[in-house]
């Protein structure tokens, strides 16, 4: 009795901690702040929209950078080339681009249309990354700098967004690839234990199961019937026709030889 | 004859577990796939394509109640004067060593190579299915309601945790609906041995004979104890059995249902 009233009053208690979790509201006064990476906020202070020296500093990293790995190879690229190509930090991402205006962002960005964001919640590419000239992501006075992108770009949907929020990869790369692994180790790792979880389990338990079911059925008296009166016999005449078939065809071989 | 195998209250936890896996295999497939048909079609089931996410969320919540009042049920049938005998003996889900031996032994049975095994009360797979959902129910509580709450969860984990959540969620998810659409209800239901239905999870009870062909050492073990014939039970009235049939097969046409969809289907979405 008393083991009974123990789990009737847990259960209670259980209920009403799950139904409390539903009314923890989420927290605004940690989102919108200014910070200098995801996961840190930088400083205490109200965001402004002004972006001062002292919350980045832009100073040290030039606006178009260089890419220190490109050029290394047999065919080395020139400054120009390389500012074309590397557009992580450019005021137009999509300067000098040849017959920019007549494409649309799927038709060079094929993978980056594949997100929750735009198959779900149909948002399109301009929603978040703002009308032209489109700023590179990491350029300074970008919305989508990863400094204030949870505030002017998150928030706009998910009320409260904070910069860890903001951390989260829209354009996530498919799990399994191998370039996964530099880009998104963590996706990659997690992927493959899930796929090798899945596959084991099903490779292990559906050939038992139909083993078993196999084993079962033989021992079935219907089965064993079926198998008596029409598959032995059945295979029982298929033998004998094929046994009488070679016969034939050797006793011909052997008719031929001594005639010729 | 029959022999009462499960208590009107682990016949309850199944049936609860079966109605609110079946909704969220439903909700969730019909959002996993509702750039599809299937996924269409399958929301409109439950309301669209919003609705079906507020289903999914509060039955979820139904599945994490009653995961605590279940833990708190096993905890209550733990003897605790003798702790490691009641957790290890015969009748707990805990798996053994006898159930590594009984593995081989029965897929050396299976191609004819040996006896079948002398199973108990419970045997591998059932323990397998049991624990299998004891490990993923926690899971795909926490994932989901990190997916529910992103912006709480972003509070003490980086953004990029909740990619993962998403992955863990849909694949596990996936994992369970295979698992149960395919092996689970081929063993319950469609294996030769117990077709139509194996009904020991309805009614409570199974046929004597049935237990000593499957499960030799159980029925020995209550003849020593002496339990055997405070271990009979009455066969279930007919409407009854009945009413198991039809909402069984129901059950089994819903899953094959998904299924089928699902296989067809998986070519057009991603798990994360």
């Amino acid at each position: 009795m008393k083991v009974r009233l123990i789990c009737f009053w847990g259960a209670v208690v259980l209920l009403i901690c799950v139904a409390a979790l539903l009314f923890v509201p989420s927290r605004p006064t940690l989102a919108q702040k200014e910070v200098t990476s995801p996961i840190y906020r930088y400083r205490e202070r109200v965001a402004t929209g002004y972006y001062e020296g002292y919350e980045v500093s832009p100073r040290r990293l030039r606006a178009v950078m260089k890419m220190p790995t490109r050029g290394r190879g047999i065919l080395t690229y020139g400054s120009a080339s390389a500012m074309v190509q590397i557009r992580t930090r450019l005021p137009d991402s999509h300067r000098g681009l040849k017959f920019y205006y007549r494409n649309t962002c799927i038709e060079c960005h094929p993978q980056q249309a594949r997100n929750i964001h735009s198959e779900r919640a149909e948002i399109t590419c301009r929603q978040c990354h703002g009308p032209e000239p489109i700023a590179s992501v990491n350029h300074y006075y970008s919305p989508m700098n990863p400094i204030r992108r949870h505030a002017y770009i998150c928030a706009k949907c998910h009320e409260g967004a904070n910069a860890a929020f903001a951390g989260f990869y829209v354009h996530e790369p498919p799990g399994t690839a191998l370039s996964t692994r530099e880009s998104f180790p963590v996706l990659f790792y997690a992927s493959w234990a899930m796929l090798l979880l899945f596959l084991g389990t099903l490779a292990f338990f559906v050939p038992h199961s139909f083993m078993v079911g196999v084993r079962e059925l033989s021992e079935t008296k219907s089965f064993k019937n079926l198998i008596d009166q029409w598959a032995l016999p059945l295979f029982q005449r298929f033998r004998e026709n094929v046994h009488r078939f070679f016969e034939k065809k050797k006793t011909q071989k052997n008719e031929d030889k001594n005639a010729s | 004859m029959l022999l009462k195998r499960f208590s009107r209250t682990q016949r309850l936890s199944h049936l609860f577990l079966m109605l609110t896996f079946l909704i969220q295999a439903g909700t969730g497939f019909g959002r996993l796939f509702i750039t599809t048909d299937f996924g269409r079609s399958l929301s409109l089931l439950f309301g669209g394509y919003e609705t079906a996410i507020v289903i999914h969320f509060w039955v979820g919540v139904l599945m994490i109640a009653g995961f605590g009042v279940h833990a708190i049920y096993m905890l209550s049938k733990i003897d605790w004067k003798h702790p490691l005998e009641s957790i290890l003996g015969p009748d707990s889900l805990v798996p053994n060593l006898n159930d590594a031996k009984h593995l081989l032994q029965r897929i050396r049975w299976t191609i004819g190579k040996s006896s079948s095994p002398k199973l108990d009360r419970w045997a591998y797979w059932e323990k397998f299915d049991y624990f299998a959902v004891f490990w993923g129910m926690p899971l795909l509580a926490i994932t989901g309601l990190m997916l529910k709450f992103p912006l709480l969860t972003t509070i003490v984990l980086p953004g990029w945790a909740i990619n993962i959540a998403a992955l863990f969620h849909r694949a596990e998810a996936i994992l369970a609906v295979s698992y149960i659409f395919i092996v689970h209800f081929f063993i319950g239901p469609l294996r030769p041995s117990c077709f139509p239905m194996h009904e020991a999870m309805f009614s409570g009870s199974v046929h004597l004979d049935e237990a000593l062909k499957e499960k030799p050492a159980w029925v020995e073990r209550l003849k020593k104890e002496g339990r055997l014939e405070r271990s009979m039970a009455k066969p279930p009235a007919r409407w009854f059995r009945a009413l198991y049939f039809i909402f069984g097969y129901t059950a089994l046409g819903f899953g094959l249902y998904i299924l089928i969809n699902g296989i067809y289907y998986s070519r057009y979405i991603r798990l994360h």
